[in-house]
């Protein structure tokens, strides 16, 4: 399977003191695909993804997206350009929404700068222009839809943070998505959810990939999700690239296997990669 | 909680006791047991133990009675009444607000607009109103900077300080009209907010609090210290008068000006002052309000909240917080600006001792006790903690009593506010 290049790393390298958290990685995230990338706790994936949304500024290395009309290099911009001009959205492993605030109201503060530029900076907001209006209104139909792919529209009014812990999930990726990204990257957006959530997150991240025709870049731990829907995994251990590959391809990976479950004793092996391991032995 | 057996209760309460008598003691010795005495060798020190004794035996004596309440409620099984009945109360009340609460605005600013003209209404008390309209606007300016963007400012007297010097300076150096300098004061004000910005960028919490209260300092020990401009501690004294539309309010008008009593005909009385000055600051609030309304409507206020709720989402979706942070910082201070020309004008005199910190302290207690972020909360707030002082002048030295145990009150029974209840900016009307 090849796909064409939207996001590549190379040679990315973020050291913290002595600690390598990221080791001259290099991969290639394709566009209208979603890649995984995995790791064992402590492998170097978030930093990755802080790496390559503006939060930490790799030493050494270069983050292209493709994006009509040549690479945007990500590790040159602050974070909110990455997020305003080369529109890469991300989600958080620990939520981070605008809890007081209203579901509706996330949705609306990250078009921002749309919003800013049909109220002329909010002077004709203040005086009630109707540009302002008819801009609002569209910025609410775009809220409307995403509300409804993620089956929040009951909840619009409502403070986000009163929602249960699934429906947090599935609106910070309404929000991120509300900001028109060419890339989204979701940290961990299974973590905690139960079986039937991941199932439909699944589907809402499927159904993305396909009608937005985006990119999609994942950290997950729960192998249901990685190996039913990303189209090419990453898989990383002490911050090096230990294989990568097409899901079935990888989870047969003998370096993958021993990553996992440690050279001699047995431990937190997620249960698809142990079948499979006992299916070979 | 107090579960106290039958046997051991006594024991306990008295030991209890004791031990609050012994505190209270300590912190009697150094406040209550000496005193200064004015003898004819000039000052002395001399003690009054009994105040001491005094103290600690009534902290004893009410720490008992307190425990020995609670131990029979709790008998009786009222415990829960006891403890929880003013806090239900008090959020009922809340409740309540939220419900009632756009009609209370309305009938808030028409009993403003038309208190000056009530049959009780005298010079006394227009003069209070406009003392309280202050800092309703005040905290109107820094509920932007605090309860929208959360940014926690303890140095908001500064740009009073700047807007009030700006306007005193403006006027008696080169003799500008108080309608010129109001913006101009605003403008000055809203200068020193992105200055102050600046440095700050990177704080938050605490540590913004802590810089901001320098900041304030810094403007103060200026105004004091700089006597070639501001006039150092003596001040700034004869402070024109604002006109209207070049009317003026004394008793006679200078060369080839008009008064106000001689325009409309009418006789002189210093009331129609105060009722102009008193029209001039609800105005400026009211103005106040109706941008903040507005603002927290437009992608800028919304901004403003996102990141008072958290900052580094605000980033991840591409709001730059450098300009979200210095247009709050701005905004709020040009708001006090307007206010600081209007105290100056008001007032006639100003001078470095009318903007301490305890006044920041005030503003900020306004906002807190008001309920962040709550317009109506502040305008209850500022009745609360200036109205009824100035009332109540009689009982000055225990206003800060009253003013801390309010405090601790609040704390405990609305740790949000008076009012905290927020209303989204924007609806589906789809509802749950």
């Amino acid at each position: 399977m090849t796909f064409e290049p939207l996001l590549q790393a190379e040679h990315v390298t973020m050291r913290f003191g002595g600690l390598f958290a990221v080791n001259d990685l290099s991969f290639t995230a394709g566009k209208r695909a979603i890649t995984a990338v995995i790791g064992p706790n402590g492998a170097g994936k978030t930093t990755l993804f802080n790496c390559i949304t503006g939060f930490y500024k790799p030493q050494v290395g270069r983050l292209a997206l493709h994006h009509d009309g040549g690479p945007v290099l990500l590790e040159r911009l602050s974070d909110h350009r990455i997020a305003s001009q080369a529109r890469v959205a991300r989600t958080f492993q620990n939520i981070r929404l605008f809890s007081r605030m209203s579901v509706l109201e996330n949705l609306i503060v990250d078009q921002h700068k749309e919003l800013m530029r049909a109220s002329a900076f909010s002077l004709a907001g203040l005086l009630g222009l109707g540009r302002y209006s008819r801009a609002e209104a569209r910025a609410v139909e775009r809220a409307r839809h995403w509300l409804d792919k993620v089956d929040l529209t009951r909840f619009a009014d409502v403070e986000a943070g009163s929602l249960p812990y699934g429906s947090q999930r599935r609106l910070e990726i309404a929000r991120a998505m509300c900001t028109d990204p060419v890339l989204l990257c979701l940290d961990e957006p299974a973590a905690g959810l139960n079986p039937r959530e991941s199932l439909e997150l699944n589907t809402l991240l499927t159904g993305i990939r396909d009608e937005q025709g985006i990119g999609l870049l994942l950290i997950e731990h729960d192998m249901s999700v990685v190996m039913g829907i990303s189209d090419w995994v990453v898989v990383l251990d002490y911050g090096k690239k230990i294989a990568e590959g097409p899901p079935a391809e990888v989870r047969r990976n003998p370096a993958v296997i021993r990553a996992y479950l440690g050279e001699e004793e047995d431990e937190a092996l997620p249960p698809e990669v142990a079948g499979d391991v006992e299916g070979q032995a | 909680m107090s579960a106290y057996t039958d046997t051991l209760s006594i024991r306990r309460a008295i030991a209890d006791a004791v031990a609050g008598g012994v505190v209270a003691a300590a912190l009697a010795l150094p406040m209550l047991g000496f005193k200064l005495v004015d003898s004819s060798q000039g000052l002395s020190l001399g003690t009054r133990m009994d105040w001491v004794l005094w103290a600690a035996v009534a902290v004893a004596g009410g720490r008992l009675a307190l425990t020995l309440l609670r131990h029979w409620m709790s008998g009786l099984g009222h415990r829960m009444l006891n403890r929880f009945r003013l806090g239900t109360a008090l959020r009922l009340v809340g409740r309540a607000w939220t419900v009632v609460s756009p009609w209370v605005g309305v009938v808030m600013v028409v009993f403003a607009a038309v208190l000056p003209f009530l049959p009780f209404a005298d010079r006394n008390l227009v003069d209070k109103a406009t003392l309280v309209l202050i800092y309703v606007m005040l905290g109107w300016g820094l509920n932007i900077v605090v309860g929208l963007a959360g940014l926690l400012d303890l140095g908001f007297v500064a740009f009073y300080a700047v807007g009030a010097y700006s306007y005193a300076l403006l006027a008696t150096q080169l003799g500008w009209s108080f309608w010129v300098c109001l913006p101009l004061a605003g403008l000055f004000s809203a200068c020193f907010g992105i200055a102050l910005g600046f440095p700050v960028l990177r704080l938050r919490g605490d540590y913004l609090a802590i810089v901001t209260l320098g900041f304030g300092e810094i403007i103060r020990v200026i105004l004091q210290n700089w006597h070639q401009f501001t006039g150092g501690p003596n001040g700034i004294t004869g402070i024109p008068r604002p006109t209207l539309f070049g009317l003026t309010f004394a008793a006679s008008a200078p060369e080839g000006r008009q008064t106000f009593a001689e325009y409309f005909g009418v006789d002189y009385s210093g009331n129609q002052r105060v009722i102009f000055l008193y029209f001039v600051i609800l105005a400026l609030a009211l103005l106040t309000n109706l941008f903040t309304l507005r603002i927290r409507r437009l992608p800028v206020g919304r901004a403003w909240e996102a990141l008072r709720e958290d900052e580094i989402a605000c980033r991840s979706l591409g709001l730059n917080p450098t300009t979200i942070k210095l247009s709050a910082f701005a905004t709020g201070a040009m708001f006090a600006g307007f206010a600081g020309s209007f105290f100056a004008t008001r007032q006639g005199f100003i001078s470095p001792e009318s903007f301490a910190f305890i006044e920041s302290a005030v503003i900020l207690a306004i906002v807190v006790l008001g309920g962040m972020g709550s317009q109506i909360g502040v305008v209850l707030a500022a009745l609360l903690l200036v109205g009824l002082p100035e009332w109540f002048r009689e009982l000055q030295q225990y206003r800060m009593l009253a003013f801390g145990g309010a405090m601790v009150l609040i704390m405990l029974w609305r740790p949000s506010g008076l009012l905290a209840n927020r209303k989204p900016t924007i609806s589906l009307g789809a509802g749950p």
